[in-house]
């Protein structure tokens, strides 16, 4: 896709596993499924009224369906109010399910209580986008990474025991790269890429199978990136771990996973492998992304396709295919009504397991149509709706403790 | 499918505008922005010379800390003094030097002949106004205009800007608009007056990609028309190669590089570039590691002597953290703040070259 | 100003806001950084000063200055006005009774001090019980329990004294009746304080991390979102001291507070209002000026708290 003329060389790396441009062998992804995740749903109720009646649904999370192989690196993107980083939490039962199943290791967390889904707690962990909010200021390292040590402890592991837990987290300090000595700090003392790390250690001293990432990198500077994201798959190597890797960024996502999703409106738009969904990508919007990414190569010029408008509503989402309303294939094909009727299934387009929710998945990668898209008139393009803000639906004095945040 | 072609690039285009246009309209020289809080003071901006001419589009990158908001903030003046001090240096601005304007001659400057789009179209918009009367606002500081002239303006600005509707729109307040939205608005602020130059602080890091791409398509868009300078301060490296024609690397409150985007992106000089550079993730890269710049950036109470970019610099030796070094000059508006460029170095360069193979990706 | 940094870092607005450099600090927690910044705020200190010096004042000035509070003193001259200030009388004579005005003040600061941090304290853990459940449970819960809050925010509490004192008779209620009602309307305020603090806090990260490892809801309401709400409940309740002893003055100068016997400021002031027009202004003066001072003092100390406590401030 983009020109790989003279494709770099970085001065260190040693390459572990890598194919031609195009087809990626991953020695990862080929595992057992370990997350089964079907048909799940996360609304969040939008209630009006003095009496605090339902009104509406955020639909966060649509009718979701896909699968994490043991070892790989899962990554989904998507943008604002897609729903990406709302899957990770319910997952993590941080957020209610509204139906719908997630196995992990055959067992549905969703339906776990009490005890036993503590004890499933201990196997998935996660880390976080925000460096500062993160951290609780008020507690030391030691503190902060040793109460979840507490709260898991047995007479088997004994973490009960203070001493013990903190030298299980001086360990974890050291394997994340920072100091023994730190356990005794406080985060305001850290600079981000610090706090990130603590955020790790902490995920990793639980010893977890799977580790949900949301967005880890994003608040990072670029030079910090690089480190954090070379520890996590450093962290993959060492300690078997299984990533939900969710970032809106794309050339990380390319980087780091061995399988994307790509998610829309709440809905799985697009799955595949890594290379697959980059030099072949076969949804309209995950094309959009793609080419919407600004190349550090001044000698590329690509042609970008501009999406029209903004993201909808995930209050009130389109008719039929959720992406239609700026859907360039849909301009491109005369609009056809199957789009607005019909809410496309995601269905298997290859024997790699590719998959798409489009209609029309098999033309997008026509020539003739890609060029004609990619010449947009970019001024004229914000049209129509800007339902980004979901209806007000709170009477004045109402105090609403929902979080429909978008995402 | 969106192809890449290599087609000629913004090289012709940017000789033709230097050779044509040549008149300089910002020229900053050893700005110093101090600011002086409870541990110490902190130099944000220390000795930065850049310029642009009239049309053209300047790229100030860096990470965060490195100085480039408050280079932008300094030439809108719109630092708080005190804690702040402008401590030193010139930044003339159509033959004037800002930093000796008074505050009246400045506000005539400010939004009328540069205008400022900032990163945070959220904060940035006054929510209790709408959207019409900030952009009327500013018309009618600048231009002879009554009200309703300046609604027309500001109606055609909007509609200048790609918003549909905008006799609706002009009504409308802040909260009721998406954050592409918003950013809009300001460039259509930023444009009602006509500005000579276009300082665009971060524009599109608060924004989804695909937003990013319509405000970055834009934001060319415009400048082109109107014939504009265009001063872009950002730390995406992707966002610098497509929308400007040169580019300014910052770090640690100092430039390090300076060139076409061709010349600092394809041949950096300075290892911080090439640091840089190297550690943007792509697919290209799968299967290796990242290539990282170690340690991070120096604290603004503790500089290190010398270079400033030296304990984290993978080719520095012993003259590096003795000494810092100037901007040395590689070409014509080519410098490059490293010892390796200094002539009695060069066989140091030579390893530094040939660790490079060619072109980046 | 995102890049100006000092120790206490400023938080990120966006991506990439924060420099990431290697801060090198002395092991402070939090607490101990808001008492650092709280001696540097010159306000701060001038009403700690203020206010303690009368909290010492009302202590120790009762044991030094010897007129004893509650003998009718027999003046040589008899001047039904009362005396101005003089070498004897520093605060000069009441009316009718020619009392000294400097010992019925020191000797009524202590009463004031003590309703007031007594109503304050018990509207701070009463504010914060409710504020904390109502904000952490949600729902039911929190709809029912704000809708009392703002049922009881309705009411006037002067009418509400009133009313009581007609059962109890004028001006006949004890000191630790009007303490109680005080501070039995102080904890609306802080309860919704609270709660809304608490239902910022709950989306935290922090805490999500904290579920995700399966600690129990008990810990987090404890170790997690109390310790992080102290701060604004500090500031309300110190400022709430100032309101209640305001209050109080208030109520027992128009002689439905306090009984006449128990020594408050305000109670001084109920009987001076009359001699002001034949030339006694001492009187009602000093324990006017006596309250100002007092709760001039806590203001100060109260902004001061709150600059300190908050890390966004710049001191």
């Amino acid at each position: 896709m983009t020109a790989e003329a003279g494709a770099t060389e970085p001065v260190s790396g040693e390459v572990r596993k890598s194919g031609p441009s195009g087809q990626q062998e991953s020695g990862h992804g080929g595992g057992k499924t370990l997350v089964q995740i079907t048909n799940l749903k996360t609304y969040y109720p939008i209630r009006a009224g003095i009496l605090r009646r339902v009104v509406g649904n955020v639909r966060a999370v649509d009718d979701v369906t896909f699968e994490i192989r043991r070892g790989e690196v899962f990554g989904l993107v998507g943008e604002s109010g897609c729903g990406k980083t709302t899957l990770g939490r319910t997952l993590l039962r941080l957020e209610q399910p509204t139906a719908g199943k997630a196995e992990f290791d055959g067992t549905d967390v969703l339906s776990l209580k009490g005890k036993r889904l503590k004890d499933m707690r201990r196997r998935m962990q996660v880390i976080f986008q925000d460096p500062v909010g993160s951290l609780n200021p008020r507690m030391p390292v030691s503190d902060l990474i040793g109460e979840g040590l507490l709260a898991q402890a047995t007479p088997e592991n004994g973490w009960h025991n203070r001493k013990i837990r903190d030298k299980r987290v001086a360990d974890y300090l050291e394997e994340v790269g920072l100091r023994r000595e730190y356990t005794r700090r406080y985060p305001h003392e850290f600079s981000g890429g610090q706090r990130q790390r603590i955020g790790i250690a902490r995920a990793l001293a639980l010893a977890p199978e799977f580790i949900f990432a949301d967005e880890p990198v994003s608040a990072l500077d670029v030079s910090i990136q690089s480190q954090v994201l070379n520890l996590l798959l450093d962290l993959r190597e060492r300690f078997d771990l299984t990533y939900l890797f969710v970032a809106h960024n794309l050339s990380v996502v390319q980087y780091i996973s061995d399988r994307v999703g790509v998610m829309y409106l709440g809905k799985l738009v697009e799955v595949a492998d890594v290379g697959e969904l980059y030099a072949n990508p076969r949804h309209p919007y995950s094309v959009a992304l793609l080419s919407a990414v600004p190349d550090p190569d001044p000698r590329v010029r690509k042609r970008h396709l501009v999406l029209k408008g903004d993201v909808p509503s995930p209050a009130a989402p389109p008719s039929g295919c959720r992406f239609h309303t700026r859907c360039w294939l849909y301009e491109q094909l005369g609009r056809p009504e199957q789009c607005s009727t019909q809410d496309p299934e995601l269905r298997v387009l290859n024997p790699t397991g590719h998959r798409a929710a489009c209609h029309f998945a098999e033309r997008v990668s026509e020539p003739a149509i890609a060029e004609t898209a990619a010449q947009q008139d970019v001024v004229a393009t914000a049209e129509v709706v800007d339902e980004a803000e979901p209806p007000a639906a709170d009477d004045g004095a109402s105090t609403s403790s929902e979080a429909p945040l978008a995402n | 499918m969106t192809e890449a072609t290599v087609e000629t690039t913004a090289t012709s285009a940017a000789r033709e505008r230097r050779a044509g246009v040549g008149d300089v309209l910002l020229d900053v020289r050893d700005l110093r922005t101090y600011f002086h809080v409870m541990d110490g003071t902190v130099k944000a901006v220390d000795g930065v010379s850049f310029s642009i001419r009239k049309g053209g589009r300047l790229a100030l990158v860096g990470e965060s800390g490195c100085g480039k908001s408050v280079t932008a903030l300094s030439i809108m003046q719109l630092i708080d003094i005190p804690p702040g001090e402008f401590a030193g240096g010139e930044i003339i601005f159509d033959g004037v030097d800002l930093l000796k304007l008074k505050t009246s001659a400045l506000r005539k400057i400010r939004g009328g002949e540069i205008a400022m789009i900032f990163q945070e179209p959220m904060t940035s918009l006054n929510p209790v106004m709408s959207v019409g009367d900030q952009i009327m606002e500013a018309v009618l500081l600048h231009h002879k205009v009554d009200k309703k002239g300046a609604l027309a303006i500001a109606t055609q600005a909007l509609r200048d800007v790609g918003v549909a509707d905008p006799t609706r729109r002009v009504r409308q307040y802040p909260h009721e608009l998406s954050g592409g939205m918003r950013q809009r608005i300001m460039i259509a602020m930023a444009l009602s007056c006509d500005p000579k130059l276009i300082i665009a602080d971060e524009p599109t890091t608060a924004l989804d990609v695909t937003i990013q791409r319509q405000i970055l398509e834009l934001i060319k868009a415009v400048q082109e028309r109107t014939g504009a300078a265009l001063l872009l301060i950002t730390h995406d490296l992707g966002v610098v190669a497509e929308t400007v024609d040169d580019v300014a690397v910052m770090y640690a409150g100092r430039v390090v590089e300076t060139g076409t985007v061709e010349e600092v992106l394809l041949h950096p000089k300075m290892p911080y570039t090439r640091g840089l550079l190297e550690s943007i993730p792509s697919q290209a890269k799968r299967g290796q590691r990242l290539s990282a710049i170690k340690g991070s950036v120096p604290n603004p109470f503790r500089m290190p002597n010398g270079c400033k970019f030296e304990p984290r610099c993978p080719y520095a030796w012993e003259t590096c953290s003795e000494s810092e070094p100037e901007l040395i000059q590689l070409g014509p508006d080519r410098t490059a703040r490293c010892w390796l460029n200094d002539k009695r170095f060069h066989d140091r360069l030579a390893e530094y070259e040939a660790s490079m193979s060619g072109g980046r990706a | 100003m995102a890049e100006i940094i000092g120790p206490i870092d400023l938080p990120p607005a966006t991506p990439a806001d924060q420099p990431d450099y290697d801060v090198q600090l002395e092991s402070l927690n939090q607490w101990q950084i808001a008492w650092r910044r709280f001696k540097r705020h010159r306000m701060a200190l001038i009403g700690s000063s203020m206010f303690f010096g009368m909290v010492i004042i009302g202590l120790i000035g009762p044991l030094i200055f010897q007129y004893d509070p509650y003998k009718i003193p027999v003046p040589e001259v008899r001047v039904n006005a009362g005396r101005p200030p003089s070498l004897a009388h520093l605060f000069g004579e009441t009316g009718r009774l020619q009392r000294d005005v400097l010992t019925l003040v020191i000797n009524r600061i202590r009463y004031s001090l003590l309703i007031g941090v007594i109503a304050s304290a018990i509207g701070a853990i009463v504010g914060t019980i409710v504020g904390g459940v109502a904000g952490f449970f949600g729902g039911w819960t929190d709809t029912i329990l704000m809708r009392i809050v703002d049922a009881l925010l309705s009411l006037p509490l002067l009418f509400v004294i009133l009313a009581f004192s007609q059962f109890i008779g004028q001006g006949a209620a004890s000191w630790v009746t009007i303490t109680i009602i005080f501070g039995l309307f102080g904890w609306l305020g802080i309860a919704r304080l609270v709660r809304a603090v608490i239902l910022s806090l709950r989306e935290a990260d922090y805490v999500d991390a904290a579920r995700a490892a399966g600690v129990s809801d008990r810990r987090i309401i404890f170790r997690h979102l109390i310790p992080n709400s102290l701060s604004p409940i500090i500031v309300a309740t110190t400022l709430g001291v100032a309101g209640v002893i305001i209050g109080e003055a208030f109520v027992s100068f128009l002689g439905f507070g306090v009984d006449p016997l128990t020594p408050t400021l305000g109670n001084i002031l109920s009987g001076s209002l009359e001699f002001i027009s034949q030339g006694n202004w001492w009187w009602a003066f000093f324990p006017g000026a006596s309250i100002v001072v007092i709760v001039l003092g806590i203001n100060f100390m109260g902004d001061g708290l709150r600059d300190a406590l908050d890390p966004r401030s710049k001191i």
